[in-house]
């Protein structure tokens, strides 16, 4: 595999769906119950999880896992649950782009971020906290 | 002779994974779909020998772009790329005329086992 091609893509794709995720929060903030916008954060979540985890970048791919896990329990309810809830949200955008940025800037895999998966777990009362777990898929 | 493949993802980065794997390897790609309902028009165009499929698509699910191929050619050879926790998307496929599934991120292999095994079903 012709990793330096499979970055590039990476990049290229990730920063795509990053700057669309951030869009769609956007949205949420003006209406928590758009349910495109939601789509939108769920998708690019499970896209950029895939691909990380092709390429090993298994914080990455742990830190979109859980916002996927987290924007399953929004699309059950149909809506963000309050400002607190959006703030994480946000918090992981954030977070998935640090660690984009770091693989673009120093082409390493970038380290994990537990206090964040915690506090992605920690999201919505109707889901469970399960322990931050590697991610394989 | 090939098998003309469609390889439908939403990720350009997916797709040209599975084709690096599989054109090597007695299959040809001969079309792209980046979502479900441009999946299920190529397959009208292409009549493609197999189909990959990803489960989360926009415009139209993985799922929904196997039950509208399918009722076009109930014989059609679909196998669904998914990922870890999508158990219960990847029995629905099945259920809807799927004939197997690869797991993300790809193991070589197994992709190609799976393609194969899913051509001679069909075969």
């Amino acid at each position: 595999m012709d990793l330096a091609k499979y970055r590039a893509l990476f990049l290229e794709e990730a920063t795509e769906h990053l700057a669309e995720m951030s869009r769609a929060l956007l949205d949420l903030e003006k209406d928590p119950a758009t349910g495109e916008a939601i789509e939108v954060v769920f998708r690019m979540a499970h896209s950029i999880k895939s691909m990380a985890a092709s390429l090993e970048y298994t914080a990455i791919a742990d830190l979109s896992h859980r916002l996927e896990d987290r924007m399953e329990v929004v699309r059950s309810a149909g809506r963000v649950d309050g400002a607190e809830d959006l703030g994480l949200l946000f918090r992981g955008l954030e977070g998935l782009e640090r660690m984009v940025g770091i693989v673009r800037d120093t082409d390493e895999p970038p380290a994990g971020d537990p206090e964040l998966l915690s506090a992605l777990a920690g999201l919505g009362s109707s889901v469970e906290d399960p322990p931050a777990k590697k991610v394989t898929s | 002779m090939k098998a003309r493949t469609l390889v439908a993802d939403d990720a350009s980065f997916m797709r040209e994974m599975i084709r690096e794997i599989i054109e090597p390897e007695g299959f040809e790609v001969v079309v792209e779909a980046g979502d479900g309902l441009d999946a299920v028009e190529a397959f009208k165009e292409h009549t493609p020998d197999i189909v990959t499929m990803d489960i989360v698509m926009p415009k139209m699910s993985g799922i929904e772009a196997v039950k509208q191929i399918v009722e076009l050619d109930p014989g059609a050879c679909i196998v669904m790329c998914s990922a870890l926790g999508q158990e219960a998307l990847v029995m629905e496929a099945l259920k809807s005329g799927a004939k197997d599934f690869i797991v993300k991120p790809f193991k070589p292999d197994a992709v190609l086992t799976t393609l194969r095994k899913a051509l001679e079903k069909k075969d």
